[in-house]
């Protein structure tokens, strides 16, 4: 049986990419010189994400309290410290994986801590929808197999998940046609992609996609349906339709146009088949989400207070929060290095990150802790976009010295509980 | 210093070892049952006369971990508040804040069940796709062994191997290749082709219809996989939900299911959803005694039964065809459903089970009948299929329904007046002993998943061991054993976690030709969404999600082939 162990050398087996949620693995990734090449992509999510990291020498990075060099030890302490002297922590960020939310949860339970990611906004658009009414979604495979009309819904996902297309099977030999349902007002795309369609519609997304809705419904609309009318013809006469969409491009109340677009897939559903693929969750929040999903039963955005387990998917929003300052202190977790700088704020801070964050946290009641990133300089798991599949993640080196976001949190969890005993 | 545990003076029942309440003394050393030498004395004593000494409970069907369970506490965060206020935190510093209920978090789960006397929960449809995530799920759950049974049969490689007619062999090598991949105690089959069936647009698939794609029925699909796990050595023979579930007349497509097997072992779960007839003014009635007469007359099928409990749950499936259809009659009106990777679906629909509804009620009935209508009950194992009949923290509810004709009769009088007149229930005297609760409780699922040192107390067993207090009131008793141990350990006392050790994982891991991988690494590359050599687990890995647990190989038995 030792066939079906996986290798322990790190370089043996495939590469998962960290950078983005759909978690590509079949890329080469070469040591040059001063960093890492891909091989068999042009994917400039991939390429911008492995630019940070350096494939021969070790990151020089060193913990710092206040902006000072400091070692290990003196940093959770001091991290214990803010901890502790905080009536009301928010974990921010929480760029990590499984290993780092297990252990950011027993933290959580130890300082009744409010836990929301980066993309904490999109990431409830879809759990929102899926809290009020449910949902029908498949996976990647079930697209490239089995999709024969694939419309995103908003925008072409490409720009942001470049590989995207080729993990539908489009141009792969697949037969898919793909629709893109965008606002007459957005601009054309760049590179006209071979069979892709634009169906442009006036007004904005929520009418957009009621109307859908409507015509796919078949409810008397008049002539106003246009493009859309004939949209939900294809969709009717589709054997498999999936309607794509990417959560962080949604706006505000972006719950009503996914609930909108599951109500499509529901009435497809009943006569043909249909479903939707939501994309997002990247940086670890989908992960850190199902984590503390299944230990508590209750998603991201709950805290244990002295009550109970208080689930507020809108009161604790990490930016409301900040922004009300109704938090007093926070903990930043960006291990994967292309998550945005930890916010500026004067609360005391705590940064768990990848090196390159160091100059973002400076300055009094700061203390910064260089962390190793999932897939490079470390192992892991992170969930696909669509949720189903958890992938592992194999180092690139193992010898970069970092610790990990889970080693960490498990120090300082300790060190609370010293300073609590 | 290793020290020898003696529990003093309990009625000891073991069905494994023959033995039937007798007084006797269990000793414990080093995380095993022993016996000692002559003249050697026990280290630490508990008295525990008054009670009744069992091993573990051991739960092979329960839905604990892996996608659709947390889909499910995704869709349902309003079942996770105590009316107007949020679930309170736990008092016991040993336990940190889960909610519990019929979407517990895994470490409510892990509590829980521990509180009530069970050591092992196995996580009964796990997909190859998602099964890291579901071993993490188990990994955190503490305390527990667990293990999964991994879901084949509506994968498009297996159907398209049957339909072409490939060799035996190589289906047989295949399904070897995925019990090892995923980490798996054995296999389950969910509809058989029909999870396959509905992303081709097809909505119903009876037993020997063909798949509207592949051409291949489920009768087909059945038979070879149920052979295939013979030939592999798996200790746990298929395991089966079968076609149809929760249709009215039913009961054809499940005994037609026990004829597909042609004598090849198997076990047909939660059999309670598919035991129904079409009589009386309703077009619904029980079979319960029909399928009872079939598994009497099979000794090549164990069943478990899926007892429904009136109040709210969430039903938690890979039947995504049986989902869709059912979906209409979700409470609160909202679930979810999903195809995936090409290799099975799921669907989440919540229910409240109501005792007033003629349906309900009835299949309150049709579960309790299937346990008192079955012989032997080493073929029949206690569940509710978590948590799609009820949460399993109803067990010592329904413990006392099987164990007190009065009390049982009592309840079934308060159900919707045309089942509490006329079911067949009604008629049924028989009482369950301890002896028997404690063979469909944990010596027959030990049994039936391989498990040799475990649902017993024979000497050389692992010290996974519930005290209960002999109590008349059955629910009260099973609800609180005095003492719970995990391997020799104290977990659990008078109903309060004491210590939280990381369970095992239990799999197996079959012989089979690797020839087949070129095969594999084919289909993945054309249809796949993951790099094929990403697809096996390695025992490091899976220590890891696992969170550090043991990890307990079951052996196959020999095989001929």
């Amino acid at each position: 049986m030792s066939a079906l162990e996986s290798s322990s050398g790190p370089a043996a087996a495939p590469w998962t990419c960290p950078f983005c949620p759909l978690l590509c693995d079949s890329f080469g990734v070469a040591a040059e010189a001063g960093g890492w090449a891909l091989t068999g992509s042009e994917c400039a999510r991939a390429r911008s994400g492995l630019s940070r990291f350096s494939s021969a020498a070790a990151p020089v990075a060193h913990p710092q309290i206040d902006g000072v060099d400091c070692d290990p030890e003196a940093a959770i302490a001091a991290a214990a410290r803010l901890l502790t002297a905080s009536r009301q922590p928010l974990f921010g960020g929480l760029g990590t994986d499984v290993t780092g939310a297990r252990a950011l949860y027993t933290l959580a339970c130890r300082t009744g801590a409010i836990a929301d990611p980066t993309g904490g906004t999109a990431l409830f658009h879809g759990l929102r929808a899926l809290q009020d009414r449910g949902a029908f979604t498949t996976t990647l495979a079930e697209v490239r197999t089995r999709a024969d009309l694939i419309v995103c819904v908003g925008s072409l996902p490409s720009e942001r998940y470049p590989e995207f297309l080729r993990r539908c099977g489009v141009g792969e030999g697949g037969t898919a046609q793909v629709v893109v349902l965008q606002p007459a007002a957005a601009p054309a795309m760049d590179s006209a992609i071979e069979g892709l369609e634009v169906v442009r519609f006036d007004g904005d997304l929520f009418d957009a996609v009621a109307m859908l809705a409507a015509c796919v419904a078949k409810r008397a609309v008049g002539d106003a349906a246009g493009a859309l009318g004939l949209l939900a013809a294809r969709l009717h006469a589709a054997r498999y339709a999936v309607l794509a969409y990417e959560t962080a491009q949604l706006p505000a109340q972006g719950a009503l146009i996914i609930e909108a677009l599951n109500r499509i897939v529901s009435t497809l559903n009943q006569r043909s088949r249909a479903a939707a693929l939501p994309l997002g969750g990247g940086d670890g929040a989908s992960t850190v989400n199902a984590v503390f999903t299944w230990l508590s039963g209750l998603p991201l955005r709950t805290r244990a207070a002295p009550t109970g387990l208080e689930h507020e998917p809108l009161r604790f929003d990490a930016n409301r929060l900040l922004a009300d300052r109704a938090v007093d202190a926070l903990l930043w977790i960006a291990s994967f290095g292309t998550e945005p700088a930890p916010p500026i704020t004067d609360l005391p801070r705590i940064v768990l990150g990848h090196p390159r964050f160091a100059a973002a946290v400076q300055g009094p009641a700061t203390v910064f802790i260089p962390v190793s990133t999932p897939g490079i300089g470390s192992a892991g798991h992170l969930f696909r976009t669509d949720g189903s599949v958890l992938m592992p993640l194999r180092a690139l080196r193992d010898d970069d010295g970092l610790p990990t976001v889970a080693d960490v949190l498990k120090r300082l969890t300790q060190a609370l509980q010293g300073a609590a005993a | 210093m290793t020290t020898t545990l003696r529990l003093r003076g309990g009625r000891v029942i073991d069905p494994t070892n023959g033995v039937d309440a007798e007084l006797r003394d269990v000793h414990v050393r080093d995380g095993r049952i022993v016996a000692l030498a002559p003249g050697e004395a026990a280290t630490e004593e508990i008295d525990v006369s008054g009670c009744i000494v069992m091993a573990g409970g051991i739960d092979m069907h329960t839905h604990i971990g892996g996608g659709k369970v947390n889909l499910a506490r995704l869709l349902m965060p309003e079942l996770q508040r105590a009316g107007p206020n949020p679930i309170a935190l736990p008092s016991n510093p040993l336990e940190l804040a889960s909610c519990g209920g019929c979407t517990p978090g895994t470490l409510a789960t892990g509590y829980r069940y521990v509180e009530m006397g069970y050591t092992a929960a196995f996580e009964p449809a796990m997909m190859a796709c998602n099964a890291r995530h579901t071993h993490m799920e188990m990994g955190d759950t503490p305390i527990l062994d667990h293990g999964a049974y991994v879901m084949l049969g509506n994968d498009e490689l297996f159907l398209e191997m049957l339909s072409r007619g490939a060799d035996f062999q190589h289906i047989r090598d295949y399904v070897g290749w995925t019990i090892n991949a995923a980490k798996a105690m054995g296999v389950k089959v969910v509809n058989p082709g029909g999870i396959s069936a509905f992303k081709f647009n097809q909505r119903k698939l009876d037993v020997d219809e063909n798949h509207v794609h592949w051409q291949v029925t489920p009768r087909q699909v059945v038979h070879t996989l149920a052979k295939a796990l013979c030939e592999l050595g798996v200790p746990h023979p298929l395991h089966i939900h079968g076609s149809n579930l929760g249709v009215a007349g039913n009961i054809q497509s499940t005994l037609e299911t026990i004829n597909a097997l042609e004598g090849l072992p198997a076990h047909l779960t939660h059999v309670q959803f598919h035991a129904y007839g079409t009589e009386g003014p309703k077009k619904f009635s029980s079979a319960a005694l029909q399928l009872a007469e079939a598994v009497n007359a099979h000794a090549n099928v164990s069943i478990d039964v899926g007892q429904i409990m009136f109040g709210q749950t969430v039903t938690a499936s890979g039947d995504t065809m049986r989902q869709h259809a059912q979906a209409g009659l979700a409470s609160p009106r909202k679930w979810i459903g999903a195809d995936i990777e090409c290799e099975a679906g799921c669907g989440v629909v919540p229910f409240r089970y109501r005792d007033q509804n003629f349906v309900n009620a009835l299949q309150w009935a049709i579960g309790l009948e299937i346990f008192l209508l079955v012989n032997d009950p080493w073929r029949v194992v206690l569940t509710t299929d978590h948590p799609n009949g009820g949460p399993f923290t109803s067990y010592p509810h329904l413990i006392r329904l099987l164990m007190d004709r009065s009390f049982r009769a009592e309840q079934l009088a308060k159900l919707h007046p045309d089942v509490a007149a006329n079911a067949a229930l009604n008629s049924i005297t028989r009482e369950l002993s301890l002896y028997e609760i404690a063979i469909m409780t944990r010596a027959a699922p030990a049994r039936l998943l391989g498990l040799k040192d475990r649902g017993h107390l024979g000497v050389g067993a692992a010290a996974d061991i519930a005290v209960y207090r002999e109590d008349a009131d059955r629910e009260a008793m099973f609800t609180t054993p005095a003492y719970v141990f995990k391997d020799g350990t104290l977990v659990a006392r008078a109903g309060r976690i004491t210590a939280v050790p990381v369970g095992g994982t239990h799999f197996v891991a079959p012989d089979y030709d690797r020839g087949i991988e070129t095969l594999l690494r084919k289909h993945h590359a054309a249809q796949g969404g993951v790099n094929f050599d990403q697809l096996a687990i390695g025992h490091d890995e899976l220590c890891g999600c696992c969170n550090g647990g043991r990890l307990l190989p079951a052996a196959c038995f020999e095989t001929t082939s």
